[in-house]
Parts: C-alpha cells; structure tokens; sequence
C-alpha cells in the first residue's frame, strides 16, 4: 500500500466528503495562460481532487504550505494532513507536490466512500 | 490611384434616417486602418464628444478593417477592431476598443469596404444586409429577442443561403431581400460562402454593460460594451456578403514573408517543440481553459491565422469559444461536478450560454466571486439586503449559470442594478468597502482585473490606467507565464533573464532600445522612467500594430523565440517582422519604428477624446484595494516570476508576489509618464507642440475651443 493512512470512521468519512461552510474556504487559483491567474477556492477535499486533477493546459494554484493546516483545521483529517505535508515537503518541484497530493486526496477518498459504503450495508 | 490593401470606400450608416453613405478610405489614409481609423471618423463624424456613455444617440460606433484582413499576412488577417464610447465604466465610460476575430473584417474587405460607421439611431430594430455595394436595410422586429446564434441562423435563411454542405455557387444579385434600385451600379460577383455577420443578443438589446457583438458561434467583441451601443441604435446584425478580392502591392514579397515566418520562426511539424518559448511559433492549440472535452475535433482559427486557437468538436457544445469564456465558470463548475468531464461539459455548455446571449464573460470572472461573497456573507439573496431571487443554492449548475446570465442580459433581478456598471451596482448597494478589501477586484475604469495583478505585472496595471480600460495587451506575459511554469516544474530556464531582457529591449525601439532595466520590475525600479518607457513603447506599438494593422494581440509581438537558433522572435526583424508584411501589402516602405510613431499619434488622438469627454490626472488611479491590500503570495498561484535586478544589478527572474503600490510614488510615475509623452503634468493634456510636431493640429484645437489644451510651460 502506498499510503499508510487509517480507514476513517464513518463520521470522518462524512466530514472527507462534505463542504466546509463558506468561511472556511481555502483559496485555489488558475494559471492559464492567456487569460492569467483565475481566482478561486475550494470547500471539500472531492472538489480540490478535481481541482488537483492534472491537465495539459493549466497548472493549479495553491499554497501547498499552508494546504495542511486546512485539511486538519477545517475538514479534521489530522492523519491526512500528516500526508500531504510529507508529500509537500519532499517533492522536488510545485507540480510534483500538486500530483502527490491529488493521489493521496484521491485515495482518502476512496476510503472516505467505502466507509460510508460499508455503514450503509 | 490604387490603394493597396484597402477597399477604398467606408460605409457611413446613418441609422437616424436609414441611409448609407460611401465615403473615400483615402483621407483616413494616414491613420493606417482599424483602431486609428476609427477613432479619426469618430472624431470628424461624433458632434459631441463630450459625452460619457455609450448609449447617448451622438455616440458614433465604427467597425473598422485594416489593409491586411483578407490577406495571409501570419495571424492578422482575421481581426476586426470596434470603437466608439463604451458603457458602464467608472467614473466616467471612456472612448475605448474592443476586437474580434473570425471572418467578417475579411467579408467586408470583399464587399468593398474598409469599415463601417454607425451614427444616430433607428426608431425600431433594423438589420443592415451588405452584399458588395449593396446596402439594405432590412426591419429586425422579428429577430429582436433572438440570441446571436439564431439570429445569425434566422438571416441566412432569410436571404437564402444554403447551409453547409448543400453550398454552391450562387448570385448575390439574385438572393431574396435584394433592391435593385440600391445598387451602387458595381458589378454583383458570385460566391460559395455564408456572410458573415455580426450581432448582438439579448445583452445588447437590453443595453447593459458588459454586452458583446458576437460573429459566428465564438468570435466576440466584448470589453468596453459595444453590445450596448448596437443596442442602443436599434441595430441588431450587421450581415455581409462580398466577392471581391484585395491588391496586394508586392504578392511575391508578401510569400516570402509569409514562408519565412513559417521555415524559420515556427516549430517543426515534423519534429515539434510544444515547450517553445515564442508566440507566433507555436502550433495550432485550442486555448480552452478547460480540458478539451474529446479529441475528436477540428482546428478554428480566424481567417489567416498561422496557428488557430479554436476548436470544433463533435459533442457539438463549446465549438469556437476560446480564452476567458470557457472557465468564467470554471471555480463554481468543480463544485457540483463529479468527473473532470462533466466538469469540462459545465463550463464549454457555460460558454455557449455567454456567447448565444452576447454577454462579456469576464465580468463574471471577479465578478461572480464577489456576488458569491455577498451570498454567503447574508448579504444578497431571498429577503435580504440585496435581494435576488436566483439559485444561489445551486451556484455551479448549468441551470444557475443560465439565470444568473439571463438576469444580467435582461435587467431583471440583479441584473437591473449591475445593467449600468458593477462599481456603480456597488456604490449603490453601500459595499464602497469592498473596493478597498478587494472583495470586488475592478481594479481600474470600473472593469475587472484580468488575471494579470497590476501590483506585479507594472505594464499591464499602468497600461489600462493611462488608457481607457483593462488593456487586455499580451505582449509581455508570456514571461510570467513561461518563467512561472518551469519554476513550477522544476524544468530548466528556455531563457535565462538577462538573455530575455536584452532580446525584448533590442527590439523595443525607439524609446527603450538596448536598454533592459525597462523590464526590470523589481521594488526599486518599479515607479521609473524605465518602467514608463515600456508603457509608452506598449501603447503606442498595440494602437498601430495591433489595434490598427490587426496583428493579433495573442501572436504578436514575438520578441523571443526559441525556434530559432539565436533566441530572436520575428518582431521588428528584416525579414518577417510586422513592418514587412504590412509594406508588402500597402507598398509602403515603412520602418518598424515608423509603425511605433504612427501609434503614438493614434494614442493622442485617443487621449484627446479622453481629455474631452472629461478627464484629467486626478482622475487617474486604481481602485483603493490595489494600494490598500497587498498581492497576497501565494493564494492564487505560488509565485509571480519576472526579470528583475539586484542591488548589484545583476539579472534574475524574481517572485513578485506580495506587494502594494504606492499611491504616492504612482503619482510620481504619473508625472514622469506625462513628461515622456510631452503631456501637460498637472492635468495629463496633451500640448499644441507634441500635437502639432505629429501634424495634428487640428486637434490641439478643438482640444483649445474646449478650455481643455495642455499648458506648454508645465
């Protein structure tokens, strides 16, 4: 396994899934040239793992530095907060931590699912 | 005697009383074509230039060509430049421009015509149909309501073109709607094309501010508000049809360029760089902002491009919107979708809606974001301070995206208070504030920041202050872009700074020639003189090259290029610069900085229009947020490279993120910039001597007659 991240209880696995109230917004811009830099935020983890998704024609932008704090303090994933600062912190370049943490978000949310999947059955 | 390149004639429309007029393009002569055209017949046809809105019926709107449309000159022969004064600026809408591409300057050329100007109003909707030398004008009560898609549709029927495939040879003289008591007496050609036509939707007949002309399915003319003034005059669509040709003075030279520019300047077919560092060199690209959603498409492009921008694909949504308005929706999109494709489906769907009702998506780019703000802070919707009934529930959805653009195109719910400017909505609605937090970023003229922070990106931000709107103006960005790039991939620098500052100043003649600090947009050096040199030098080479002669803002100037062994771009150089297609064509022999002077005389004369219509120094400044607030670092994007030097001066490419101007030291840049320009300091007018020394007497006197002329002592 690539990620040593626990399965999160059903109530995480809500919190992993749902947006954070407005106030608690994280901002997330665009660089895509012509147009520059778009503004923009993000209020739950499946929309910055879209936001993350790689593309061939714009780069992400966002303070991966600040990026776990956020997940912790607004979203409570402590375990996942951990992650994404190891990746920030050990990625050579902006991109490769923009692509770590879209694979780990990705993954917590597939737990996130299955949790809520297995409460369900 | 021939006049190369041109048409020979424009069309004077005079709505008022549903006439046209032919006039000769020959005293306009001097002004070059498109913006510098336009703005001299306003200046001869507009009786009252003092006036501050578009809508006003003595406003004079001018849809103008340049000698190279029609030709294969690289990624000029497509655009189309608008001008006359806008709508919902603040505090005052300026005389300002707006642009499009596609393939109707390229018709009007064929029909004979240089440009159109449009004076005085209709009593009821009217739509002007051009076939060559015939001019009629038709009643439009029954397209009026129609967006732009099926208008454009509605008028092909009309006059009986037949529709894609089906096309073949037919006699403009014989399709319906004809008078052949209109004929100028010219013989009527033949043609297998559609006309192409320009028009306005729901936006411009409903006269709001941020309403576009639309061509064809993507081709829009938006910044500014000419929407509104077409709407204003009652006319709905301007249809053209021509089958002529345009003279070329030296066709072989024109070849030569043309074959230059792609052996030399443009990356290999065979073996392509995707990565080049160059704008006119690059391959053909869709600049959609969201992911292209198939590949299964087909390359667009303005008439002559080198390199289309467009796209048409097969899922038949989002066909030929390029730029800005296929992600104005992009941060509310990801909210509610649940795959990159659906995602990419919102926002391309989003762009069809922009373009069907004629609307200038960019408004919505920082405008959206403060509505959205309002929402959530409890401030505007159902029973609230600001009231609006839309969705704001479901803001990300399709169905939100269409009555939040219905509402704006229509006057209806907030739309009736934002019809007459956002600033202006804003005032009125007690949010002053948010013009200082930067909640609302319109950041000069009452028009939102484009993406590029005037607090980093110098040129830009005093580019559109010193002119008449966001200056929209790409030719230095490529270096954030590019630089901020690599760094973010950790790839290696194409350009090292030092290298890139000395290409760009070797061909920034005449006023920053071999001199590189001019890009220096460090801390220390961001008020100079150096720094006013650029603007000048972006002003007046964009009123000529790019507003005027149409080279297209997002291909040219090429002043790096890696294709090509010594870094050089095609700017400025011997053998396809802009200055040897446009002699090719027009049998001038004009040098590259013959082309910059011409520009600065279009730019007086725009800046005496300003002066008339009201403006003066005082006025000059950006919204309080940009002194107030700094460029937060990292929020919107990690970094903001550009050239910059330190204290020892040595050249590195630095993050310029975090800063604020100095609404003290601007003012300082203000006067040195007036200095420059031979402008009066105290009032930013221009002089009888810098006018006159450009043979433009006439206005110094007009300017005079107003008790507006520049001091000369100052």
């Amino acid at each position: 396994m690539k990620y040593s991240l626990s399965q999160p209880s059903e109530s995480l696995a809500r919190k992993i899934l749902n947006p954070v109230p407005f106030k608690d917004r994280f901002p997330a811009g665009r660089l895509k040239p012509p147009v520059g830099v778009l503004p923009g935020d993000v209020r739950s983890l499946p929309e910055l793992h879209l936001f993350l998704e790689p593309d061939n024609a714009s780069l992400p932008g966002i303070n991966l530095k600040a990026l776990p704090k956020w997940v912790e303090a607004s979203i409570g994933d402590k375990e996942l907060a951990e992650s994404i600062l190891a990746i920030v912190d050990t990625a050579a370049n902006y991109v490769e931590g923009c692509v770590g943490v879209y694979e780990v978000v990705g993954y917590r949310l597939d737990q996130a699912r299955g949790a809520i999947k297995e409460t369900k059955v | 005697m021939t006049l190369y390149g041109y048409a020979g004639k424009i069309l004077r429309l005079d709505m008022t009383n549903r006439k046209a007029i032919a006039i000769e393009t020959e005293p306009y002569r001097r002004w070059g074509g498109g913006h510098g055209m336009g703005a001299a017949l306003f200046w001869d046809f507009c009786k009252d230039k003092t006036i501050t809105d578009g809508r006003n019926p003595a406003n004079v709107c001018c849809v103008m060509t340049s000698p190279l449309c029609g030709t294969i000159v690289p990624s000029a022969g497509g655009r189309c430049e608008v001008v006359g004064v806008g709508v919902g600026q603040y505090p005052v809408s300026w005389f300002t421009r707006t642009n499009f591409g596609g393939r109707f300057s390229t018709m009007l050329k064929y029909a004979g015509w240089d440009g159109i100007v449009i004076e005085g109003k209709a009593n009821s909707p009217v739509w002007v149909d051009i076939r060559d030398g015939q001019v009629i004008f038709h009643d439009a009560q029954d397209l009026w309501g129609k967006n732009t898609w099926s208008t454009q549709l509605e008028i092909r029927d009309l006059i009986k073109i037949r529709r894609g495939t089906k096309t073949h040879w037919q006699d403009i003289e014989a399709l319906p709607l004809g008078e052949s008591n209109a004929s100028s007496g010219e013989d009527f050609g033949r043609t297998t094309q559609k006309p192409a036509i320009l028009c306005i939707g729901r936006a411009g007949e409903n006269q709001t501010c941020h309403a576009a002309l639309i061509h064809d399915a993507g081709n829009g003319a938006g910044q500014g508000g000419l929407g509104a003034v077409w709407g204003s005059k009652n006319l709905k669509a301007i249809s053209v049809l021509g089958t002529g040709g345009i003279k070329v003075h030296n066709p072989k030279a024109l070849l030569r360029a043309r074959m230059i520019t792609k052996e030399k300047y443009v990356t290999s077919w065979q073996a392509p760089d995707f990565q080049a560092w160059t704008r006119i060199g690059r391959l053909p690209n869709p600049i959609i902002q969201a992911a292209p959603p198939t590949v299964e498409r087909r390359p667009q492009s303005c008439q002559g491009c080198i390199n289309g921008c467009r796209s048409r694909y097969n899922v038949g949504y989002g066909n030929e919107s390029a730029c800005q308005e296929t992600f104005w929706y992009g941060p509310y999109a990801r909210k509610v979708a649940k795959s990159r494709a659906e995602d990419t489906e919102i926002n391309l769907r989003g762009a069809d809606i922009v373009q069907k009702y004629g609307l200038n998506s960019f408004v919505l780019q920082p405008g959206l974001h403060w509505l959205e703000h309002l929402y959530e802070e409890g401030v505007l919707g159902p029973g609230r301070p600001i009231p609006s009934d839309l969705p704001w529930e479901s803001i990300g959805t399709l169905d939100f995206a269409e009555k939040i653009v219905h509402a704006l195109s229509t006057r209806t719910d907030i739309g009736a208070d934002l019809a007459d400017g956002w600033v202006q909505a804003a005032l009125k609605w007690g949010r002053e504030e948010d013009l200082h937090t930067g909640a609302l970023q319109f950041s000069y003229w009452g028009v939102p920041e484009h993406g590029y922070d005037p607090r980093a990106e110098l040129e830009w931000g005093y580019g559109s202050l010193m002119g008449d709107r966001d200056t929209n103006t790409h030719c230095f960005n490529y270096i954030f872009t590019n630089v901020s790039a690599a760094f973010a991939f950790g790839k290696p620098l194409r350009i090292q700074a030092e290298e890139m500052v000395k290409l760009h100043a070797k061909k920034m003649s005449p006023y920053a020639k071999d001199r590189p600090e001019v890009l220096d947009y460090s801390d220390a050096n961001m008020y100079s003189e150096a720094v006013a040199q650029t603007v000048r030098w972006q002003q007046h080479y964009c009123r000529f090259y790019k507003n005027s002669a149409l080279y297209c803002d997002l291909k040219w100037p090429d002043f790096v290029n890696t294709n090509v062994p010594d870094h050089e771009g095609a700017t400025a150089s011997p053998d396809a610069g802009e200055q040897v297609f446009w002699n090719a064509v027009t049998g001038d022999t004009l040098s590259f900085e013959n082309g910059i002077e011409i520009g600065r005389r279009i730019w007086n004369l725009d800046n005496a229009i300003w002066v008339l219509q009201g403006r003066h120094r005082d006025m000059v400044h950006f919204a309080p947020y940009i002194y107030e607030t700094v460029y937060n670092k990292g929020e919107v994007f990690p970094f903001f490279m550009w050239t910059c030097r330190d204290d020892k001066g040595r050249w590195h490419y630095k993050d310029l993120m975090g800063r604020s101007m100095d609404k003290a030291k601007l003012e300082e840049w203000k006067t040195i910039f007036y200095q420059l320009e031979g402008w009066d300091i105290k009032t930013g007018w221009p002089k009888r001597s810098t006018l006159e020394k450009m043979d433009m007497g006439f206005v110094a006197d007009a300017l005079e007659a107003a008790g507006r002329l520049g001091e000369e002592a100052s």
